[in-house]
This record gives C-alpha cells, sequence and structure tokens, in this order.
C-alpha cells in the first residue's frame, strides 16, 4: 500500500469581492460578491512509503493547500486522498499520530517559555512512553545540535535555532510521515544545510516518507530523487528530478568579478554570456562541462571571486510550463 | 486526561513567566473593584440596609464579584480569536488533542492564578478598611454557593468559546467578543446587584443565563434565597449549562467545518 494514494483531488475556494474604494466597501456591506477560485483541479499520484519527494511550483500554484488536504487541516471539494490508510480530514487520532506537518513560516511551540516545555507537552499529547521520549530526544538534541536551545524561552531563539526546534518538536513522535512546507525559508546557508542533513538523516534511518515543497532548488536537488510541479493547481510534471533539469536547466549559471575590465568576445569562449558589466559578468555553461569551464575561467581572466548558481526553481518551472510539460518522464 | 493535566500544568508556567501582564490585570481589575467597593461603601453611608440589602450583605456583594470576576470571567476569548484569524488554530487541529479541552485547561490555569491574587486582594481590603463580611448562617450555604460557582464559570467559558469561535466566519475580527464582554458585564450583576434595575428590565434579564454567572451564585451565598430556591436556581442553571453546551459544540462543528472548506 503506498503511503499516499490522491485521486482526483480538487479544491476550490470561494473569495469574496470587492469594488475598489469606499463604495465598493459599502455595497459589499449589503451585497457580496462571490468568486470561485480553484486551488487545485484533478491531481492524482501515489508515493510509496520511504519515499523523499519534492513539491514544486510558484506562489499560488497550490503546494501549501495540497499539504493541508493531505493533513486533514482542508476538505477537497471533490476527489479521494487515502494517507498511510486513513481518509485525513477525518482527523482520526490514530492517523495523528503518524505523520507531521511543518510549516516554516509557522510555529507549533510556546512563544514565552524554552522549547523543552513544548516538547514535554508534546509526549503528553501524542503520548509517548517516557524511554522512547528519553531516547528521541537524545537523539534529535544530538543530531539537530539543539542542546544550547533547549532551556531559553522560544522567543529569545534565533531563527535557525527555532526551526531546528520546530523539527524536533514535529518529529518526537516519530512520524511515519513527514510534510514539511519551506523548511528552509528565511535560514542562512549552512543551517540550511544543517536542515537538509537532518531530513535526509531522518529518511534514511527511519524509512520514513518525505514530501515537501521549497522555493529552493538546492533543497530538492539534495533530498529528492523524485519531483511532482503544480502550476495553477494542475499537476504538470511527476517524474524523476534528474530528467526534468536536464532537459528545462541544462545550464548552470556563472557570475564573476574580474579585478578589470573584460572584453566580452574572449568571454563567449568560456560560455554565453548573459550579462557583462564593467568588472563583473553572468555567463550560462552546460551543466556536465562546468568544473572544466571554471578552471579555464580562472586561469585566463583575473577572477576576483566566483559563484556558480542553480537556474532558480521557478524558472524551471516556467520553462516547463511553457514547453507544455508532461507526466512520466 | 494526563496531557490536560500537563497543559494546565505548561499554561501555569506560561502565566506566571508574563507576570507583567499578570499584574496589570489585575491593577486594572482592582481600579474597577475599589471604584465600585467605595461607591457602595459612599451610597450606603450610615444606613443599615438599602434596597432589601443589609450593609453587611451589600459590601460583600461587592467582594464576592471581585472574586467571581477573577473566577468566572477569566479567559483567553481574545486569544481563541487571533488563534483562529491567523490560522495558528491548525498546529492544534494537526495533533491528538481536543481543542475545546485544551483551550478549558489553559483557562482553569489562569482562572486559578487570577482567584489566588483576587482572595488575596479581598483579604488586604477587608484587614484594611475593615469592611464588614456576611457570612452565611447554613452550613450547606458554602456547597451550593460552590456548586453555582463552578457551573457558572463553565457557563462562561462556554459562552465566551462560542462568540469567540463566530471569528470563523468573521475573518480578522473580534467585534461579536467585543459586544459579548460589554453586554456581560452588566448583565451578569457585576457592576450592581440587578435587583437594583428597574421590575421589567430585571425580569427580561431574568430570562436569560447572564444573572446565573454573578448575581445568583452570590445571592446564594448572601442566604436572600432560601434553600428550595437555591435549588430552583441551581437546576435552571444546570438546564443553562447543558443548552450553552450543545449550542457550543454546534457553533464549533459548523466552524471548523467552514474553516475546513475555507482554510486558514
Amino acid at each position: 500500500m503506498p503511503a499516499i494514494e490522491v485521486r482526483n483531488l480538487s479544491k476550490v475556494f470561494r473569495v469574496s469581492e470587492k469594488e475598489p474604494g469606499l463604495g465598493g466597501a459599502f455595497k459589499s456591506l449589503f451585497r457580496r460578491k462571490f468568486r470561485t477560485v480553484p486551488a487545485v483541479s484533478d491531481v492524482s499520484f501515489d508515493i510509496k512509503e520511504g519515499e523523499l519527494v519534492g513539491f514544486l511550483g510558484a506562489n499560488g500554484a497550490g503546494k501549501t493547500t495540497t499539504l493541508k488536504m493531505l493533513s486533514g487541516l482542508l476538505h477537497p471539494t471533490t476527489g479521494t486522498a487515502s494517507v498511510l490508510g486513513f481518509e485525513p480530514w477525518k482527523r482520526k487520532p490514530a492517523f495523528q499520530k503518524q505523520f507531521s506537518l511543518v510549516m516554516g513560516h509557522r510555529t507549533q511551540l510556546w512563544w514565552e517559555i524554552p522549547a523543552q516545555e513544548t516538547f514535554r507537552l508534546n509526549q503528553e499529547i501524542y503520548e509517548i512512553p517516557e524511554a522512547d521520549y528519553k531516547r528521541n530526544i537524545d537523539e534529535l538534541v544530538d543530531l539537530l545540535e539543539l542542546q544550547d536551545c533547549l532551556s531559553i524561552p522560544v522567543k529569545k531563539l534565533s531563527l535557525g535555532q527555532r526551526m531546528k526546534a520546530e523539527l524536533a518538536a514535529a518529529i518526537l513522535h516519530r512520524p511515519k510521515l513527514l510534510l514539511l512546507d519551506e523548511p528552509t525559508i528565511g535560514l542562512d546557508v549552512v543551517m540550511q544545510k544543517k536542515v537538509r542533513q537532518f531530513i535526509l538523516e531522518y529518511n534514511r534511518r527511519y524509512k520514513a516518507t518525505v514530501l515537501l515543497t521549497s522555493h529552493n532548488m538546492d533543497d530538492v536537488s539534495e533530498l529528492c530523487p523524485r519531483i511532482l510541479i503544480i502550476e495553477r493547481g494542475r499537476l504538470l510534471y511527476d517524474g524523476a528530478l534528474r530528467s526534468v533539469v536536464e532537459r528545462y536547466a541544462p545550464f548552470k549559471l556563472m557570475r564573476a568579478d574580474f579585478s578589470g575590465d573584460v572584453v566580452t568576445a574572449d568571454l563567449e569562449r568560456i560560455g554565453k554570456v548573459l550579462e557583462n558589466r564593467g568588472p563583473s559578468a553572468t555567463l550560462e555553461v552546460p551543466r556536465h562541462d562546468v568544473s572544466a569551464k571554471a578552471a579555464e575561467l580562472l586561469s585566463r581572466f583575473p577572477v576576483v571571486d566566483l559563484t556558480i548558481e542553480e537556474t532558480p526553481v521557478q524558472e524551471v518551472v516556467r520553462r516547463l510550463f511553457i514547453a507544455g510539460g508532461k507526466s512520466g518522464a | 486526561m494526563r496531557k490536560y493535566l500537563h497543559v494546565f500544568s505548561i499554561s501555569l508556567q506560561n502565566v506566571l513567566q508574563r507576570r507583567a501582564s499578570l499584574l496589570m490585570d489585575r491593577v486594572g481589575g482592582l481600579a474597577a473593584f475599589l471604584a465600585i467597593y467605595f461607591f457602595w461603601s459612599a451610597v450606603l453611608g450610615s444606613k443599615d440596609a438599602f434596597l432589601g440589602y443589609s450593609r453587611a450583605q451589600m459590601l460583600t456583594y461587592v467582594l464576592a464579584m471581585n472574586l467571581l470576576r477573577a473566577f468566572v470571567f477569566t479567559g483567553r476569548g481574545w486569544e481563541l480569536v487571533n488563534e483562529i484569524s491567523s490560522g495558528k488554530i491548525s498546529s492544534y487541529l494537526l495533533r491528538p488533542i481536543s481543542y475545546i479541552g485544551y483551550t478549558l485547561s489553559l483557562d482553569m490555569a489562569q482562572k486559578t492564578v487570577h482567584l489566588v491574587s483576587a482572595v488575596l486582594e479581598v483579604a488586604v481590603l477587608v484587614y484594611l478598611v475593615g469592611a464588614p463580611v456576611y457570612v452565611p448562617q447554613r452550613a450547606e450555604t458554602w456547597l451550593l454557593f460552590a456548586a453555582a460557582t463552578a457551573a457558572s464559570s463553565l457557563i462562561f467559558f462556554l459562552l465566551e468559546f462560542m462568540v469567540s469561535s463566530l471569528a470563523f466566519w468573521t475573518s480578522q475580527s473580534g467585534g461579536p467578543l467585543f459586544c459579548f464582554e460589554l453586554f456581560l458585564q452588566f448583565a451578569a450583576g457585576t457592576f450592581f446587584p440587578i435587583d437594583v434595575l428597574p421590575a421589567g428590565l430585571q425580569a427580561a434579564l431574568r430570562m436569560t443565563p447572564f444573572p446565573y454567572l454573578v448575581f445568583f451564585p452570590i445571592n446564594i451565598f448572601l442566604e436572600r434565597v432560601s434553600r428550595g430556591e437555591a435549588a430552583k436556581l441551581l437546576l435552571i442553571q444546570g438546564c443553562w449549562l447543558a443548552a450553552i453546551f450543545l449550542a457550543t459544540r454546534l457553533v464549533w462543528a459548523r466552524g471548523l467545518k467552514s474553516y475546513a472548506a475555507e482554510g486558514g
């Protein structure tokens, strides 16, 4: 049985509309106009137990709405979903004890008191036996390097520390399924990496199923062999990350700062020049050639600084969208 | 059950952690309490009785009112409204815990702290100005009063919970809760016993659950009603409690349904 089974899931929101200005506000006091907005349309997919899947799409594409349906916060308008064998929106405690939803910009921690109090509270809420609690908390503190954050009021923690504490609170009951909505949002590069390592470790150690949304291509490329791409509520792509990247992001971006001006024509030998403004330039280089080209650039030009970047997710999605995208790879 | 006890204990810590906010709350309440106390003290002057209340009964009414305000009218309606309109409530809906039970445990912790503080305030006032205290003559009065107070505390909790749940529909707004709180203080008999009001208004108020929150419990304590009448009042209060419980459950279930349909 798959961990998640989604069939023809759709969600339509009804939103009220107001004409601009005071007159509009007055009108809407008496007669409110409603408009229906399809947030998710006819989405179907399966996720196997232990799989790590990335869920991509632009803002408002329907990712969070889908996660909310899978976690039982939202009723779908039509369609069905089975998560760990349960219908999520019935919110059965037996189901709730087996999964966690972490939203990067929301917190379940108590703000005024130390995180360990929320951990204790979750121990009671999830009815975790004392021995298991001790073992899990020790492991989490170790993995997430939480030693210093446990006894400080949550509001005094840095964003990165808070996110780690958030993850610990969500994982204390050792869920079989993790739904992560933007787990690295707002974190610095080092902290992002730690959070990713942790997610990977958790997935491997406990065969946990993970479905995560992110704007951050690194999250996806380091964690998720398989991705789902959603655009305007429709599932555009379901398949291996590798094939999407090779097809729609065949280049990486090289940004270089030089100690003096460099002639564009010379740079063209390295890769396609997107921009050359005085001492800094941006080049597009084929993905498989990146290291050779970087070496060449460094040896031939007076490079002061060099960064190599992935094509942003939005850009990949945009290209896929323009190409019309189809399921399966 | 254990989980709710734990919520109670963690919430107690939280209330104590926010000492400044607790202190402000108490000082604010204390100002109103003292004003009302000295107002009645002046009105009574040297009179022994007023509107059917003996001097001790009237001043005890005010003292008891301070205790009941702390124990009955302490709730977290505004936080509830806030959690609903900001969507923070989601994080509870995802966990295996009943939100009503969770809120009740939080409330109980707050009520405990406020009650302790109110008892101290009253004790200090009695000691300082030698306020006359009416002590019940019949032993069973204490029991009847405790039962009435417990029920009134639950009625307030449910009413506030119900009114706050309207935030599911009136997104971003605590309007209903605001009106409710304003009206409640008056209708429950917090500022003065409702039997000083004109007969018509009084009769109308008696048809509502509000006098059962403060006015009737204190009347039971002051033994202004007979044993039989007290039992009758408790029975009616019980009926109100049951009716409000059912109504609250209905509103809450509807609210959750609309939340699940429209999302937060």
